[in-house]
């Protein structure tokens, strides 16, 4: 994630993520503007989540530059800061006024995760068993992570503002209303315009059947303002895949390029499974942060995350494959 | 900071003096309204006994509509009081009166009038506040908000309004054709109105005698029953574990889609704490009671009154009449219904309904347009006397299918000379018989939309010249030759025929109104309104000739007719020349080269627009840049030509407009460009300007837009090159890596699988041109060789087009904005050709490819003519409505967004800005002492009818006796209290009001400033469909309803009270006015997302929504204000 909201941040000199300051005086959180948030996953040959790996056992390259790690975390585990030697050490809450996104200092604790539910005429039957899904997907998440719900039909609806309070999100998940066109990319790149506002992890799941008859705006145009601020992009379509090859082409290059993954279910025991996947990837994840070292590309930048300690290359990791700095608009 | 800034000048001013009343109005003439507001307190609180600075106090935050002036009043009252001043007391209490009854607070009027009787010795009365007689009600089971989220109702409609509602929605919703239109069936969301319906009586029987839902704990035997009726089940057993879960889809989309709260239902189960819900029903007012709905057959029977709901939406005529009935005031209602068996009146519903909403009856007769003199007509034509008004209307409705009765309608809403001319019985006689023609069926009731369309505009918008006849642009000859030898055929036969013997502009009339009947395109009476409307403005209207080739080419290049009206200077030849100029473009032949031509032309052309509409470009300069730029366009035969006018035109146009226009620091052209569109501003809005230019240039980076400097520079370079100068290999690498930031569109999918799957799908021929180009190569081959120089020249035409149509895209580009900063190919993508076989260059702006995710991305298509209102419409789905309900309203938004960004307000004075505060204010005022003073009233009612719609001047009225003023307002729209305070101020003088003292003062002082037309230039909207111009102007329409062909756009042209509001709000707020030009756009955006509309015709929501939005920014800056004062107070006197 590119944070280019200058004025929205105290600018931390060095650009340290985090700075214990002298004894006697709470640590301060402070967030550099050019910031990136990387979140992946590692899996085995059986695409087993591998968990407990530590900093030390990853390299970050951006164009084949090194990074240096700022901060790491492990699923919903609070983030830890990185050492200049490679050793970690806890990060302490500090106060953070006058700085608005960090007015919560755990604001990298857990994943601000967006749900974006289709609620236009495509979605009219099975409507009720989506919101069960999505109800037991949002009862199902990680204490320390944040939820909104957000519907789309023609226009977008922000049924539930992001909130850590889980009932509160199912409250307005059930208030949502059925019924017009299916403009999914326009809410779709509102819903990033809001996600790319919030410091921190931050993932959107798509549940939608997928044909889009309103948009205004193309889905890879939606994808790179996805990539360039880090949001991935998770897609459960209730359309089968054959049903509508377009919507999934479009869903799986999305998902892709942004470290999400698409899923099909036309089923609501489907739908469940793929929310509980995507439980699954979010809780079994590592985040990162760092500030990209000198790079003179100003295009896309492409991201490598290597494994220290594998030689037999028997993991995978799964991130995105990059961005585009400074392209916020 | 400024604000800041600006109290710490305010507190010096405290300290400094005195100001005179001279002085006080200076001050406010120049804007400085807060430092006057600080002045008079000073000087209220140095003098607290002195009658002349308390009353100039209070007078002065009366004018701005402060609420502190009622306090301020009160201080004087009790002055005058003391000093036994009782005839200035009256007064003063007469207005404090006034302005509690505003507040809606009765018991203070009470004691309000009480003093002023006892200071004046006169009674001002004020009527009881019991209601009017009610209509018997209907139940409707459970909560009224959850039937609404299922009726598609605002969830904040009264009762009274609940059924009306309903009735429309089941008109328009409810019902589609089935079997091949020989039956209607029930629409899905008229079947779940009806399956809530079921689900409510069920709940409302669990609910009890109590009319409660309570469930005592997860294990009470009720629990399971009410899961059971929602559709749910418990998954795990009670306690944490809870979860509810659907069984029965149907039961439970009613539940959550109705908002029944599922969620505190499973909270409750889950920590076993009692569930509560209220669910008592509601009754609601049905008009003349349910029995007269019900029918005779259950009026003998017991009434079942607890199943009106769905007896009456079981029925669509029924439905309609109920609407039909609903937009008639209760006088006129009951007299059709007496006259008229229910059977009668319900075969005739769509006539009522779609033509009614002018019917009138007082004192039992038929208040017909024309009155006396045009009442014989009307009996001859409806076959019943206006003093039967029952009767009248019973038969005007049962007449011909519905012609007359929309005339009668179209002649009921205008008035003026235009009316009189029409309802001249002669004339309406035969006007009429035009109109109906032998066959009138079907009707133009008969469709989804009135198809009257064309009449209405016909009767709104004609003219008459001096004589008294028809204005009937250029000359008879000329509509007879068009009627009898049109180049694309003939438009009607017999029309045709009788062409030759026209020998009178009611000849033409006749034709045009003959020609309203016809469901095909009126092209006709298109041309004869565009016509007349480029020769309403002008000095002297167009020759003969000139409206000839205007009409012959109209279906050509009719859609640019509008841009002749931006100027009232533009000549006959300009005019022309333009014409000739589109031709020749139009015969290009290579179709790049002629989407590049029309494009940089139209741009420039655009460009123009802007700038005499912002009065940049001065009035004897805009013919001289027209015509040179239509001249030079017309003799494009290559890129290097294209390129080399292009840049001429920019030239002539930046070279026309005066120094000081511009604040610029330099000569450059793109500098030049942008700080011309920001707006020129006085140094009070230079903070506003500068945003304006942020956003400008942000949207030209965010579309990878090449600078005018940098073009213009190569093209330089290229000339010295061919003098033999060495290349200048930063330049040629500045363009080049800005051309390699030029991205093709990102489509999902492959040409070849666009190919195979879409049809007409689209190159992106000019943006894969501009990705290929190699400047440097170009030049390197090119060499010193002059020839190939200059044809690298003209591989930047492309470019040179880009960036001119940047600038009119960035210009218009609406709130937001979503599209330009998202798809950085937007601009690039205009298609000024159309799709194979199609010739869109001259033809309105379109927008294609949405909801076509293989097209990446709509784009728009077509010539610049309605750049504006298309670039609002692809904006617009991206606005998010406030309401979890709500819909962005389409047709209707995109106006407003275009009012909102059309108009800038530079020129605009504090003086202008206050006049139209003022207006407001003492509409409002004059309202509430209409409650009390019965003479008034009727002036005030009066005025009101000439905008408003019979029944809700009638309900106005009904308030204003019930000394109701607070709600009477809220009846009345911005526009509507500007024309009644105009209409008054005219006919006398108000010494005793201090708004109304104002007004006349303002008038008197600033008769440039506040002139009519001056106002109307300022705080008008534009009216591309409605007048044929961008240009804006107040043209005191009633509202238009929505009509076939226009769905709600003519009816969102005719809405005025947005700007007036907004100006009224600025000046009350003290902004200055070069603030509106970032404020309105805002505040728009705010309020069409506060929309919550439920038809097509729902302007009540716009005004609810653009009061709401209005009283957000009210408390907001006034709660701002306090803070900036304690601020203020701490800086100058940090240790006190």
């Amino acid at each position: 994630m590119i944070i280019t909201r200058r004025e929205l941040f105290g600018l931390a000199a060095g650009g340290a993520l985090l700075r214990a300051q002298d004894s006697g005086q709470r640590p301060v959180f402070r967030v550099k503007v050019d910031m990136v948030v990387l979140a992946f996953t590692v899996t085995d040959n059986r695409n087993h989540y591998i968990n407990g790996l530590k900093p030390s056992d990853f390299k970050i390259y951006e164009d084949g530059i090194l990074q240096k790690l700022n901060t790491f975390a492990e699923g919903g585990k609070p983030p830890v800061g990185v050492l200049q030697d490679g050793r970690v050490q806890p990060l302490v809450e500090g106060k953070t006024e006058g700085a608005p996104g960090l007015d919560r200092p755990d604001a990298f604790v857990g994943t601000n995760v967006f749900i974006l539910f289709d609620t236009s005429n495509f979605m009219y039957h099975g409507f009720v068993y989506a919101e069960d899904a999505i109800a037991d997907f949002v009862r199902g998440l990680d204490r320390a992570d944040s939820v909104a719900v957000y519907t789309f039909s023609r226009n977008l609806s922000r049924a539930a503002n992001l909130t850590r309070d889980h009932n509160d999100a199912i409250s307005g998940l059930r208030k949502s209303v059925a019924g017009d066109d299916t403009a999914l990319y326009n809410g779709l790149l509102l819903t990033l315009r809001d996600a790319a506002k919030v410091p921190g992890r931050k993932v959107v799941i798509v549940f939608s059947n997928g044909p889009d008859n309103a948009s205004m705006v193309a889905p890879d145009d939606v994808r790179a303002v996805a990539e360039d601020e880090g949001i991935s992009i998770y897609t459960i379509s209730t359309n089968e895949v054959n049903k509508d090859q377009i919507s999934s082409s479009v869903f799986k290059r999305m998902a892709q390029r942004t470290g999400g993954k698409a899923y099909w279910a036309r089923t609501w025991q489907k739908q469940v499974e793929a929310f509980e996947d995507i439980r699954e990837d979010l809780g079994n994840s590592y985040t990162v942060t760092y500030y990209p070292a000198p790079n003179p590309n100003e295009g896309f930048r492409k991201i490598a995350v290597e494994l220290v300690n594998d030689p037999g290359r028997k993991y995978r990791v799964h991130t995105r494959p990059g961005y585009r700095p400074g392209r916020t608009l | 900071m400024k604000a800041v800034a600006v109290s710490a000048v305010l507190f010096v001013r405290i300290l400094s003096g005195y100001q005179n009343p001279e002085q006080i109005r200076q001050m406010e003439a120049s804007g400085e309204t807060e430092e006057a507001r600080a002045a008079l307190l000073r000087e209220v609180q140095s003098r607290p006994s002195d009658v002349e600075a308390l009353t100039a106090y209070a007078e002065f935050l009366d004018r701005y509509a402060d609420p502190s002036s009622r306090q301020a009043y009160a201080t004087l009252l009790a002055r005058l009081e003391q000093s036994a001043d009782l005839a200035r007391g009256a007064v003063v209490s007469r207005r404090i009166a006034a302005l509690d009854l505003l507040a809606g607070d009765r018991a203070a009027v009470t004691r309000d009038l009480e003093t002023y009787r006892n200071l004046s010795g006169r009674t001002l009365e004020l009527a009881s506040s019991s209601t009017a007689e009610n209509w018997p009600t209907a139940p409707i089971p459970g909560p009224l908000r959850s039937f609404a989220r299922m009726a598609a109702i605002p969830g904040d409609t009264t009762p009274a309004e609940i059924l009306p509602a309903l009735a429309r929605n089941v008109v328009t919703n409810g019902y589609q054709a089935s079997r091949g239109g020989e039956e209607l069936e029930q629409t899905e969301y008229l079947k779940l109105v009806h399956r809530y319906l079921s689900q409510a009586r069920e709940l409302e029987q669990l609910a009890g005698d109590k009319k409660t839902i309570e469930i005592p704990s997860c294990e009470a035997s009720n629990a399971a029953d009410l899961l059971r009726i929602l559709g749910f089940r418990m998954r795990g057993g009670c306690g944490s574990d809870v979860v509810l879960e659907t069984v029965n889809e149907r039961r439970a989309f009613v539940a959550t889609d109705s908002g029944f709260p599922i969620n505190e239902l499973e909270q409750a189960l889950r920590t076993n704490r009692p569930f509560t819900y209220d669910y008592r029903p509601t009754a609601v007012p049905v008009l003349f009671g349910p029995a007269y709905w019900l029918g005779t057959k259950e009026k003998e029977k017991n009434l079942d009154i607890a199943g009106f709901v769905e007896s009456l939406i079981s029925d669509p005529s029924t439905c309609r009449l109920y609407l039909g009935f609903s937009k008639l005031d209760r006088e006129t209602a009951d007299s059709l219904r007496k006259t008229g068996s229910f059977t009668r009146l319900r075969a005739y519903a769509h006539v009522l309904d779609f033509f009614g909403g002018m019917f009138e009856v007082r004192g039992g007769k038929a208040v017909v347009p024309g009155g006396q003199r045009s009442a014989g007509a009307w009996a001859d034509l409806v076959g019943a006397s206006p003093d039967q008004g029952g009767a009248f209307f019973d038969r005007l409705l049962a007449k011909d299918d519905g012609w007359l009765a929309s005339l009668y309608d179209a002649l009921a809403r205008i008035r003026g000379p235009v009316r009189d001319y029409l309802v001249e019985p002669a004339h309406m006689k035969r006007f009429y018989s035009a109109i109906r023609g032998r066959v009138t069926s079907p009707g133009p009731a008969r469709p989804v939309f009135r198809s009257n369309a064309d009449m209405m505009l016909l009767t709104t918008r004609l003219r008459l010249d001096a004589d008294g006849k028809p204005h009937v642009p250029g000359s008879l000859d000329v509509w007879k030759s068009l009627f009898a030898n049109h180049p694309q055929g003939k438009y009607d036969v017999k029309l045709s025929k009788a062409a030759n013997s026209w020998k009178d502009p009611d000849d033409v009339l006749e034709a045009l109104f003959a020609l309203c009947r016809k469901t095909v395109e009126n092209e006709p009476l298109k041309i004869f309104m565009a016509l007349t409307d480029l020769d309403r403005n002008r000095p002297k209207p167009l020759a003969a000739s000139t409206v000839d080739r205007l009409a012959r080419s109209f279906r050509a290049y009719g859609s640019q007719y509008p841009i002749f009206s931006e100027s009232r200077d533009l000549s006959d030849a300009s005019i022309l020349q333009f014409l000739d100029t589109a031709d020749a473009i139009a015969k290009i032949g290579p179709a790049d080269l002629r989407a590049d031509a029309a494009g940089t032309f139209q741009s420039l052309i655009g460009l123009w627009q802007i700038f005499v509409r912002q009065q940049t470009l001065p009035g004897n300069q805009a013919d001289v840049v027209f015509s040179g730029l239509s001249t030079s366009f017309a003799r494009i035969r290559n890129d290097v030509d294209l390129f080399d006018t292009g840049r001429a035109g920019v030239k002539l146009l930046l070279g026309a407009i005066p120094p000081g226009q511009s604040t610029a620091g330099t000569s450059e052209p793109q500098e030049h460009f942008i700080d011309l569109l920001a707006g020129a501003s006085a140094s009070a809005g230079l903070e506003a300007r500068d945003q304006l230019v942020q956003e400008l240039m942000r949207i030209l980076e965010a579309q990878r837009i090449i600078s005018l400097d940098t073009l213009f520079q190569l093209a330089d370079h290229l000339e010295s090159l061919s003098r033999g100068e060495k290349l200048n290999t930063a330049l040629v690498n500045r363009l080049s890596g800005r051309i390699s930031e030029i991205q093709l569109p990102r489509a999902a999918l492959s040409d070849t699988e666009k190919n195979a799957i879409s049809v007409g799908y689209w190159t992106e021929k000019h943006i894969e041109g501009e990705r290929k180009l190699n400047l440097r190569a170009a030049i390197e081959k090119a060499g010193n060789d002059t020839a190939k120089l200059k044809e690298v020249r003209g591989l930047m035409a492309p470019l040179l087009r880009d960036t001119l149509l940047a600038y009119n895209y960035a210009y218009y580009a609406p709130p937001g904005s979503q599209v330009l900063y998202t798809n950085p190919v937007f601009v690039r993508s205009h298609d000024f050709i159309g799709l194979q076989g199609s010739n869109r260059t001259w033809r309105p702006t379109e927008m294609v490819g949405s909801g076509w995710p293989t097209s990446a991305g709509g784009r728009l298509m077509g010539s610049l003519a309605a750049l504006p209102y298309t670039l609002a419409e692809a904006e617009q789905n991206f606005l998010i409505p406030a309401q979890t309900q709500a819909l962005i309203w389409g047709d209707l938004v995109p106006q407003m967004i275009l009012s909102a960004k059309i108009p800038r307000w530079w020129k605009v004075t504090p003086s202008q800005l206050h006049w139209v505060g003022l207006h407001l204010r003492y509409g409002r005022g004059l309202l509430a002492e209409a409650a009390f003073d019965p003479v008034l009233r009727g002036e005030v009612l009066e005025a009101l009818g000439q905008l408003a719609a019979p029944v809700r001047t009638k309900d106005v009225e009904q308030l204003l006796e019930l000394g109701d003023a607070q709600n009477a307002v809220e009846r009345v729209t911005p526009s509507e209290l500007f024309l009644l305070a105009r209409e008054v101020t005219t006919r006398h003088r108000d010494e005793t009001s201090p708004v109304g003292s104002e007004i006349q003062r303002l008038a008197q002082d600033s008769p440039q400033e506040v002139n009519y037309e001056a106002i109307s230039r300022a705080f008008g909207t534009p009216k591309p469909t409605l007048a044929n111009s961008y240009e804006p102007e107040l043209l005191n329409l009633r509202t238009f309803p929505t009509l076939m062909g226009y769905s709600s756009r003519i009816m969102a042209e005719s809405w005025e009270s947005n700007t007036l509001y907004w100006a009224a709000l600025a000046d009350e707020l003290a902004l200055a006015p070069a603030e509106l030009n970032v404020r309105i756009p805002q505040w728009t955006q705010q309020l069409v997302e506060h929309i919550f509309a439920s038809h097509l015709e729902d302007w009540p929501a716009v005004l609810k929504s653009l009061r709401l939005v209005g009283d957000d920014v009210r408390s907001k800056s006034r709660a701002a204000r306090v803070t900036d004062l304690k601020t203020a107070a701490f800086l100058d006197f940090p240790n006190r």
